[in-house]
């Protein structure tokens, strides 16, 4: 059973997620969006369906649902609130100007995606793997312009969704036991960082990154 | 030609009026109030037009002929618009464009027609005008380009009137991204909450209404008219695209078409009644958003 | 191969170890559990490396562990970094536990992750599989990273945090590339199971396609470049490994950097195999080098921390090892050489900065004056080391910075010849001036006192020898195990 509408359907979910992360001024919108775009992005390998093996891919769907749609959301929802930091963003960059940079990201991917000559993936259409991309650098976007020190592990959170979508676009299979070290290894990292943010948040009175400059040189 | 052609720009003319009096009448009864009667706006304009005009000294023959223009332009436009599978009077490859141009014009003289008047107000209004329809004419050509793209067709009528059932379960997610943004174009091309607020009195925080305080008597008319008509065009856009109803039957297209274009005067009195004005910072951050569903849209499209 | 099953043990033994240290009850103890079991560990490394050495390639689980003489290289290093790191550990926090500075949750912290990171390290090196090698680096990230702020300082939190960030992100890059990789070898048709096993690609190398194969060497270039704290992505590097704990500092610098340059190298082949063996890769990779001995010599030029000195060594030297990848050739078998000789002295040159920071209560150089005399073990084994460090005979890294000149002169790279010697020249007057005011000058007069047990006066004079010795004679195993190392990645001496 291939969908393509419905892959597409994800697929323009998934740039929408990265639009609104980045238009929204609410670390709480911007944490559900994450969420959103976990559980989508991680129903790709059901729908694309090239599994040999239907197990496999149902298992790895819950794996990643699970966590990068529940447990991530969980998770930085609590440290927003145990942190008790502002909820406002506050971005270095406007949000106008990160929506025309996040157009601007997709346009590029697709060009790239369409002069690039990747070996023919596996199924799945011509749009998977710029939208992966796209939601790769719209993370990097998160991460540089956000001076909240939870955006960035958002920002984190976000590249790994987009290189799970662009994985799943290019190769297809990948070893279970890889899919599910870089599972356990993308938990681990945001756990710790969630831990770290508690923990500058307590040391510091704030979690502003651009202020963590007391070393230069 | 075919006397059906005639039905779209005539059902515009005619019923652009009461348009405006469903959704009064809605957000009244979101408000628990009895309201105005549906057909306040054709007493209105009877009124106005029975009335003489004053002008400033300092101003010229801009003012004057400002409200007569933009009233011209618009009802060119809505020659040229289907009301879904309704094709429009006049249709021709390329009257997308002249479509897009003509709102321009109007708009180009109703902030002349604000300038030349001389007031501060009028003057900030203007500019705010002038500002938002910059963000919103590349989504409003965005979309019209997805449609055109679709139709292979670069008439209006022929690109609306294409959208059918089977293209909608072909090109869904596009459709819907073109729905959304035409129907935050719609809004804010009208002056509608959650843009602008149509009914507030506080000349700092409206764009479309404190650009036209200065005019009164027939100018007035001629101004509330071509508001009137823009939002049915506007909204026949937004109607034609979601009900994608082309049985080829003029009457039962009329229908339903009027039918839409009830519901959707509803649907935007609940959005009205439902939402608060955004702080004016805030409104670009959502056309901007509206142009980059447009653009989705187009992206989906062209691949 | 009969002695195959080894490999299991050397990676269950610092788990078990690390399951130990948290059911100890005194810090003491686990220190000393740290002490004999990291030793014992690295005994045991050492020993599965002679076995490489002598019997070949090992490889268990169906090729997904695999050590062949490059690895095994690595492991022998890492054995060197691991135990004596452990066996100082027990010093350096014996130290703070006397100071009340160090108490018992710390202590199953250090022990835990100590010896997780150890096996995160270890696993890098044996796993085969290109996505698991990618998950064993991402994992000593992450379990080093709370090692970084063992103390809990806003100074500490701040390295923390733009190590996790940095390296967590860095490395996704690798991750990225590590696809491209996989999607590189689709015309293979390999099965899902194989696509991404290294002796697999390698023995194909020249069907990969080499668009993609290309894409993917810069990603891979610049994740684990950040990894190794290669510039200009090094921006973490100076940060966390000066306010890491001592211990944590050399075997991040000794070993952890070079695992990341180890993954690299295992690419080095594949892609210059899909391109053709035109020097593609090795190009990039020698630009790098390049870049990072510039910048570091920089910044060591103005540098007045005694660690973040260090730090910026270690970024000029992996450029060099770098370097000597790019370059190729000899240059290839230089550069591994090189790698040893700088982690073996590196480790040093932080244990004594290490100990005479705890004495002085700061790691300012300007501060430390006299330290020769004021603690002649380690005084004397912070200048000896930063002198090797910059490169004075006969110590073994003047002897592979010179292989790698030789190798920049063999291939005509007069630009990387030029560039190398300012850089080097750069560091030498930098490090040198702040390391002489250090050792001699005023002595300053600290409350502190230490006392140095035997254990100290081996690693510092164990050490040095191994330098020297190195220097003046390779012996022949080792030399014959650097030169198949050295063919792996592709040089052809």
């Amino acid at each position: 059973m291939n969908h393509p509408s419905l892959i597409e359907a994800v697929l323009v979910t998934v740039v929408l997620t990265n639009l609104q992360l980045l238009g929204s001024s609410r670390l709480k919108i911007c944490i559900h969006m994450v969420g959103l775009q976990g559980i989508v992005a991680g129903l790709l390998p059901v729908l694309l369906d090239h599994e040999a093996n239907p197990l496999r891919a149902w298992l790895l769907v819950v794996g990643s649902v699970a966590i990068k749609g529940i447990v991530f959301p969980k998770l930085l929802l609590r440290v927003l609130r145990d942190a008790g930091v502002c909820r406002e963003v506050e971005p270095f960059v406007g949000y106008i100007l990160s929506l025309l940079a996040a157009v601007s990201a997709l346009m590029f991917s697709l060009w790239m995606g369409s002069t690039l000559v990747l070996p023919q993936a596996p199924v799945g259409t011509t749009l998977m793997a710029p939208v992966g991309f796209t939601t790769i650098l719209v993370g990097l976007l998160v991460i540089i312009t956000r001076r909240k020190a939870i955006s960035q592990v958002i920002g984190y959170v976000v590249v790994e969704n987009g290189i799970y979508i662009f994985g799943v676009a290019l190769v297809g299979g990948v070893p279970m036991l890889v899919e599910l070290g870089v599972l356990m290894d993308a938990f681990v990292a945001v756990f710790l960082m969630g831990i770290a943010v508690y923990k500058i948040s307590r040391e510091f009175d704030h979690i502003d990154v651009d202020r963590l400059n007391r070393m230069q040189g | 030609m075919d006397a059906t052609a005639l039905l779209a720009p005539l059902a515009a003319l005619v019923l652009a009026p009461l348009f405006l009096g469903i959704i009064n009448r809605t957000k009244a009864f979101f408000a628990g109030r009895h309201g105005q009667p549906l057909f306040q706006l054709y007493f209105d304009l009877q009124k106005l037009l029975g009335k003489g005009a004053t002008y400033s000294r300092t101003s010229t023959w801009i003012v004057r002929g400002g409200p007569i223009i933009g009233l011209a332009a618009l009802m060119v436009v809505v020659l040229l618009v289907p009301l879904g599978g309704l094709s429009g009077l006049v249709r021709f490859p390329g009257d997308l464009l002249l479509f897009a141009y003509l709102l321009s014009m109007a708009r180009f003289f109703t902030v002349l027609a604000a300038l030349d008047v001389g007031s501060s107000f009028e003057g900030m209004g203007a500019s705010r005008e002038v500002f938002f329809s910059t963000l919103t004419e590349p989504t409003l050509m965005l979309s019209l380009a997805v449609l055109a793209h679709q139709s292979h067709s670069l008439s209006l009528s022929s690109a609306l009137g294409a959208v059918t059932v089977t293209s909608w379960l072909q090109h869904g997610t596009s459709l819907v991204l073109v729905f959304v943004a035409l129907l935050v174009v719609c809004l804010a091309e009208n002056a509608r909450i959650p843009i602008d607020d149509p009914n507030t009195h506080l000349e700092l925080t409206m764009i479309h209404e404190v650009m036209v305080l200065d005019h009164g008597g027939p100018d007035l008319a001629f101004i509330l008219y071509g508001s009137a008509l823009k939002l049915w065009i506007f909204a026949s856009l937004v109607v034609g695209l979601v009900l994608p109803v082309r049985t080829g039957v003029a009457f039962l297209d009329l229908g339903s078409m009027l039918l839409g274009m009830g519901l959707l005067a509803i649907v935007l009195g609940c959005i009205e009644s439902t939402m608060a004005r955004l702080r004016l910072l805030r409104v670009p951050n959502l056309l901007v958003g509206a142009t980059t569903l447009a653009t989705l849209a187009l992206v989906l499209a062209v691949r | 191969m009969a002695a195959d099953w080894i490999l299991w043990p050397i990676l269950t033994f610092p788990v078990l170890s690390a399951g130990l240290c948290l059911t100890l009850h005194s810090p003491q103890r686990i220190l000393g559990a740290v002490a004999f079991l990291g030793f014992l560990w690295a005994l045991l490394l050492g020993a599965v490396a002679v076995t490489v050495m002598y019997l070949g390639t090992l490889s268990a689980a169906r090729h997904w562990l695999t050590l062949d003489m490059l690895s095994s290289y690595h492991l022998l290093i890492f054995g060197m970094v691991f135990g004596a790191s452990s066996l100082y550990a027990r010093h350096y926090f014996s130290f703070e536990i006397a100071h009340d500075e160090f108490n018992l949750e710390d202590g199953r912290k250090f022990g835990a992750l100590w010896f997780g990171s150890g096996t995160a390290m270890v696993s890098v090196l044996l796993c085969n599989n290109l996505g698991l090698m990618w998950v064993g680096i991402e994992a000593t990230t992450l379990l080093t990273a709370f090692l970084v702020c063992a103390h809990v300082t806003p100074l500490s939190l701040e390295a923390m945090w733009k190590y996790l960030v940095v390296c967590s992100v860095g490395v996704a890059f690798a991750f990225i590339g590590t696809l491209l990789v996989a999607a590189s070898a689709l015309e293979l048709g390999l099965a899902a199971e194989d696509t991404l096993l290294w002796t697999v690609l390698d023995g194909s190398a020249e069907r990969l396609s080499p668009g993609p194969m290309k894409l993917a060497f810069v990603f891979l270039l610049v994740g684990y470049g950040t990894k190794a704290g290669l510039a200009p992505m090094h921006s973490w590097l100076p940060d966390a490994h000066s306010q890491a704990p001592t211990p944590v500092s050399a075997i991040l610098s000794g070993f952890m950097l070079n695992a990341a340059l180890y993954c690299i190298m295992r690419y080095l082949p594949l892609v210059e195999g899909a391109t053709g063996h035109l020097g593609w890769g090795r190009a990039l990779v020698t630009l790098l080098g390049m870049i990072s001995m510039v910048l570091a010599a920089a910044f060591i030029l103005f540098q007045h921390d005694g660690k973040r000195l260090l730090a910026y060594s270690s970024v000029e030297h992996m450029g060099i090892i770098a370097l000597g990848l790019g370059l190729g050739g000899i240059g290839t078998f230089a550069g591994l050489w090189h790698a040893m000789n700088h982690s073996i002295c590196k480790i040093l040159a932080f244990f004594s900065i290490g100990s005479l920071g705890q004495l002085y209560g700061t790691h300012d150089l300007g501060k430390m004056a006299g330290a020769m005399r004021r603690s002649p073990l380690w005084g004397l084994g912070f200048f000896v080391s930063v002198l090797i460090l910059i490169g004075s005979a006969p110590f073994a890294i003047f002897m592979s910075e010179l292989q790698i000149l030789r190798a920049a002169i063999h291939q005509e790279a007069w630009v990387v010849l030029a560039i190398f010697l300012a850089a080097a020249a750069l560091v030498f007057i930098g490090a040198l001036k702040l390391a002489i005011a250090a050792a001699w000058g005023e002595e300053v007069v600290v409350p502190r006192t230490q006392s140095s047990s035997i254990i100290d006066v081996l690693l510092v004079i164990g050490a040095l020898g191994l330098l020297l010795l190195l220097g003046l004679w390779l012996p022949t195993p080792l030399h014959g195990m650097m030169e198949s190392a050295a063919q792996i990645i592709g040089g052809r001496p």
